[in-house]
């Protein structure tokens, strides 16, 4: 049946292709033909019964949401956080460095530490409150 | 027929229990927790094989191409040694739970 295929098709459209998703794909077509199948033999009109399959079967979100777990999400948060702590400590290194070796008379590296401190804070709070939500 | 919410957060348990006691296939997962709830447990096919992926990819159950039969190739599960210590965990927390409920919610209404 096209119209199943078709409909499977466009709902996993915006998940990267992977094995994964063919062979996952394939089996729920398979399953909602089955299905529809049935129902047709049992007296429904074709379209009723691709409908009905489809609708008993369920929200595909979550299997969505599985397969797209696997690449982004939780490691991907993290790792951008780590790159913004090193990164500032990085920065803030820096500062006292040439801030002692230029200037030891005067203590001005911590004005640009508070500044390039908002970039970690950043990601740590936005992670915060997107886990939240 | 017992809401989903309340079963939801066993369901992995119940999928593992399953699968653990013979490789099964998606399909067939569904009309066993069917048949054996009597239809008093209503998992859409959807959410099943939405928390297949993610036993799978946590590592407590693997998949297999199984043998060709009416036509198509069926994908069968195995519960892994990962995914048993998991299901002992998953069944002591039952019991837990339903001792402390029961503590709350046995008896009659005064």
């Amino acid at each position: 049946m096209k119209e199943i295929a078709t409909y499977v098709e466009r709902t996993f459209e915006s998940v990267p292709d992977s094995q994964r998703k063919s062979e996952i794909m394939q089996e729920i077509i398979e399953r909602l033909e089955d299905s529809a199948g049935k129902l047709e033999q049992d007296g429904k009109a074709r379209e009723d019964a691709i409908n009905k399959a489809i609708v008993d079967f369920g929200n595909l979100d979550e299997i969505l949401q599985e397969l797209r777990g696997q690449e982004t999400g939780k490691g991907k948060a993290l790792s951008s956080l780590w790159f913004a702590v090193i990164g500032s400590l990085l920065v803030i290194a820096l500062t006292v460095f040439i801030n002692l070796y230029y200037s030891p008379g005067v203590v001005w590296f911590l004005y640009p530490t508070f500044a390039v401190i908002w970039w970690p804070l950043c990601i740590f709070f936005f992670g915060k409150w997107r886990k939240g939500r | 027929m017992v809401s989903s919410d309340l079963l939801r957060g066993h369901l992995e348990t119940i999928l593992l229990r399953l699968i653990g006691e013979t490789d099964r296939y998606g399909y067939e997962l569904f009309s066993e927790i069917d048949g054996r709830a009597g239809g008093r447990l209503v998992v859409k096919e959807a959410t099943l094989y939405a928390v297949l992926q993610r036993l799978e990819r946590q590592g407590y159950i693997t998949s297999y191409q199984g043998d060709v039969s009416g036509g198509s190739k069926r994908r069968y599960y195995h519960m892994t040694p990962l995914g048993k210590a998991n299901l002992e965990q998953g069944i002591r927390e039952w019991h837990e739970a339903q001792e402390i409920i029961n503590i709350f919610l046995r008896g009659n209404i005064q």
